[in-house]
This record gives C-alpha cells, sequence and structure tokens, in this order.
C-alpha cells in the first residue's frame, strides 16, 4: 500500500519548483545577459536589426556614406565591406564574443555583439 | 475547531513567497552602446527601473548628437559658423551654446601653458585630423606647418566684450575635440541625474564619468594598455568622479614607415612624441581632457609642473619608454594588471 504523501514531500516538491524558477531567470532570459547569440546593428541612432548568430545571411546597411555589409555565419558577425576609406570597420574582423563590436564612424554604423560580458570591469578607459 | 493558520500552510506560503521574489527584477547595470562625437559612447546605468534606463539612454544620445553637431568646427553648425565670422575679424554675437566653451577653452590654454590651444584648429585640418575619418595622405609640409605657427593664433586672440566677440588674428580656427567632449560628457551626465539616474558610467571614448556605484561595491574601470588592447591598470570609483585617457593609438597614420597620430604639439606642429598615454582623475570633465591632452604634450619633462598649473593631483604619464610617472594621489589608487608591471617614477607637482 502506498503512503499518503507527507509535508517533507511537498517541502521537496516546492523547493525543486522555485528551483526550476530561480533557474529560468538566471539562464534563460536571453539577451543581454544570455551567451552570444546575437548580433545588433545600429545605424545612426537606431538599432537597424537585431539578428541570431546561428543563421547565415548578408544584410545591407545604409548610411550617409553608403552601404555597409554585415555577413553572419557560423555563430560570428563580421562588418564585411563599408565606405570608410581607412578600412577600421573591416579590420575589427569576425565577431564572436559577447561586447565584441565593429564600427564605422563615417558611416554610423556599429555592429556589436550582444549577451553577458567580462564582469572584471564596468567600463574600460582607453 | 480552531481558524488559525496551520504550520503547513505557513511554510507553503513562505516558499510561494520565496518564488515570487525570484521572479521579480532587482537592480541590474543595464549597458548601451551609441554612435555620438564620432566615437563610441557606452553608457551603464545600475537600476530596478527598465524603463529609465531606456528612457535616459535615448535622451544622452539625443544631447550627444546635438553637441557634436553644434561643436564640430567644421561642419555646417554653431561653431563651424562662428569660425567663419572670426575669420572675418569683425564682431559678432556669439552663439549660447559656444561662448562658455570659448570662454573655458581661453582659461584651459592658459592654465596649460599653451601646450592645450584649441585656437590651432588649422593645424588639425593641415594633419587632417579635423575630420571623423582622415582622408589618407601624407602629413603635412614642414613650411605649411611653420608658416601657420609663425601667426601664433592663441584663444586670447579672441576679445569677449559680453556676448559679443571678434578675433584679432585672422590665422584663429577653433577645434573643441580637445575638450567639448569632456564637456557634453558632464552635461549628458547632469542630464541623466536630472531624470533621476543616481548610479551610471557614461564613457565617450576614454573621457569618462561615473556617478553613484552598483549596489554595495565601488564601480570598476580598465584603463587601456598603450601597446595593445590589454589592460594596464584598474581603478575603483565611488561617488562622482572623471576619468580621462589621451593615447597615440586613438587616432593615427603611417607613412612611409613613419606613424603620425592626433596629439599635437602646438611648439611644433608636429605629433608629441614623448608620451603613449596620460590617464587624469578630476572632477570637472573639460578640466580633465584638456589636462590629459596638456600632460601628453609636456611628456615626461613637463609632467609635475603642468599638472600643478592645471591643478591636478591625479595624474599618470606612460612615457615613450614604458616607464610610469605618476603624482602620489594617482599612485595609492592605481592597481596594475597587466605582467610585467611597468616600472614606475612617483612624481610630487610642485606646490
Amino acid at each position: 500500500m502506498r503512503a499518503p504523501a507527507t509535508l517533507g514531500d511537498g517541502l521537496v516538491i516546492l523547493c525543486a519548483g522555485v528551483l526550476v524558477v530561480f533557474s529560468y531567470m538566471q539562464f534563460w532570459t536571453g539577451a543581454p545577459d544570455g551567451p552570444a547569440s546575437e548580433v545588433r546593428i545600429v545605424a545612426g541612432g537606431d538599432e537597424f536589426a537585431r539578428l541570431p548568430l546561428d543563421q547565415s545571411r548578408w544584410l545591407d546597411v545604409p548610411g550617409p556614406a553608403g552601404i555597409t555589409r554585415v555577413e553572419v555565419a557560423e555563430g560570428a558577425a563580421r562588418c564585411a565591406e563599408s565606405p570608410g576609406t581607412q578600412g577600421i570597420c573591416q579590420r575589427a574582423g569576425w565577431l564572436r564574443k559577447p561586447g565584441d563590436m565593429a564600427v564605422s564612424i563615417p558611416n554610423r554604423v556599429l555592429i556589436e555583439i550582444l549577451g553577458k560580458t567580462d564582469p572584471t570591469f564596468d567600463s574600460l578607459n582607453y | 475547531m480552531s481558524a488559525g493558520l496551520r504550520p503547513e500552510a505557513a511554510i507553503v506560503g513562505l516558499f510561494l513567497a520565496l518564488a515570487l521574489g525570484a521572479c521579480a527584477e532587482g537592480p541590474k547595470i543595464h549597458n548601451e552602446r551609441m554612435l555620438a562625437f564620432g566615437t563610441v559612447v557606452e553608457l551603464s546605468i545600475y537600476t530596478a527601473d527598465t524603463e529609465l534606463a531606456r528612457a535616459a539612454g535615448e535622451a544622452v544620445r539625443q544631447d550627444l548628437d546635438y553637441m557634436h553637431r553644434a561643436w564640430h568646427g567644421w561642419e555646417p553648425g554653431p561653431m563651424g559658423r562662428t569660425n567663419q565670422l572670426l575669420a572675418t575679424g569683425g564682431e559678432f554675437s556669439a552663439n549660447p551654446s559656444i561662448l562658455p566653451l570659448i570662454l573655458e577653452g581661453q582659461r584651459l590654454e592658459e592654465e596649460s601653458k599653451g601646450l592645450f590651444n584649441p585656437a590651432l584648429g588649422g593645424l588639425f585640418a593641415l594633419w587632417g585630423f579635423h575630420a571623423d575619418e582622415r582622408a589618407p595622405a601624407p602629413p603635412p609640409a614642414d613650411t605649411d606647418i611653420r608658416a601657420l605657427l609663425d601667426q601664433r593664433p592663441s584663444m586670447t586672440d579672441i576679445q569677449v566684450r559680453g556676448i559679443r566677440i571678434h578675433s584679432t588674428n585672422p590665422a584663429v580656427q577653433l577645434d573643441m575635440g580637445g575638450y567639448a567632449k569632456g564637456y557634453g560628457v558632464d552635461r549628458a551626465m547632469e542630464r541623466l541625474m536630472d531624470l533621476g539616474v543616481e548610479h551610471a558610467i557614461l564613457n565617450a571614448g576614454g573621457d569618462l564619468r561615473a556617478i553613484g556605484q552598483p549596489g554595495q561595491r565601488p564601480w570598476r574601470i580598465g584603463i587601456r594598455h598603450p601597446d595593445g588592447e590589454g589592460v594596464l591598470a584598474s581603478l575603483e570609483l565611488r561617488g562622482d568622479e572623471s576619468v580621462y585617457t589621451s593615447g597615440d593609438y586613438e587616432r593615427e597614420f603611417s607613412h612611409e614607415g613613419v606613424r603620425y597620430h592626433h596629439i599635437l604639439d602646438p611648439r611644433t606642429g608636429q605629433p608629441a612624441r614623448e608620451s603613449r598615454s596620460v590617464t587624469v582623475i578630476a572632477d570637472n570633465g573639460a578640466q580633465a581632457d584638456a589636462s590629459a591632452t596638456a600632460l601628453f604634450v609636456a611628456g615626461p619633462q613637463g609632467f609635475a609642473e603642468i599638472a600643478a598649473a592645471m591643478g591636478i593631483t591625479q595624474a599618470m604619464l606612460v612615457d615613450r619608454q614604458g616607464i610610469v610617472h605618476m603624482t602620489p594621489t594617482m599612485a595609492l589608487r592605481i592597481h596594475f594588471e597587466h605582467q610585467p608591471q611597468p616600472q614606475v617614477r612617483i612624481v610630487e607637482p610642485p606646490r
């Protein structure tokens, strides 16, 4: 014969429930506190696009100096082409880690990987 | 039978409250990046109010964007117009957003003994550093540089009578790039505080001001190593302080194997060569911004004298050999993160 559930059983189930809720809040609530999964593209002052890193694609971002071409592939993103004369945006290379970014100042385009960044410093002076 | 709360129900209620508490959003750091003043601006706000963080970020972006356009000496706008009128020599009414910057520039040039000179906009234009992105070109000819310096453009050439101003020197061209960003960061931080933000960092490409603190700990700031992307040193900030770093890596170009950077020595018209980077802590953004530039130009030899003249007690200079020169007060706050640690010289500013 099965024994009836006790108060202790109830508490165990309740604790498990609390743990599930807490774990969900802590680990599954997505960007910007989750792992690197998205790239955010800002054109001028506005967010132009937010793309998942696991879907390969090209995106043309218009700006005052022309078109900045962004490539997303294999969990990373890069500034493939941009109208700046020094290639500073392209030199940032593939962006993979949260906080990685490429910038085209003349075309006013910012490409950044979202996610939890290095907690060692709140800001870098450079 | 008693209608009182059963112990089991009380325990279940307690755990339910804990579960709900886990769902509630506590204060956290909201980070946002934006483009303004020709650089990447990073804003970190510590708050539980997500809507406040969003609205504050938008307000800062709009303010910095306006200030950048208004104070750019080479684009249509109040500062560009001011430069056109100064070149005529005639008297005119200064734009209200420009006059405080001119007065501040006059004070900073005097305090820095001329090592910081925003009237040398023509020199920056000769080098091509006035544009957001420098077009590929060789460095300017020495004869062109000398011809400009011989005219001795100075902020003291601008005569101010109330709001009416005129220039007695046609070579005066204002370029506020050396301190307008710091001035702008201060104004933007005031706007944040007006909106109710109590704990924040605003970092405009090395021009950083922090207020409050994130919870029970201080803000932690890393200072870039001038040789690369790593962190040379760190420091902690509480309350309201500005940290400004100027380095030879910020804007540069190479020509025939020689590197040229954007921090120009007003005495020679050439990039200052004795320093790699300077970090200043102060409570005034424009002062910190201009001081970092002036100390960079002064180099290790003039570091103590110029720091004292500009009222800076917390400053650090990395010279071209990698030796770190620091004031005693700065040395108490700096923690080196880079291995091997650099050679350090403590420099006592004259009283």
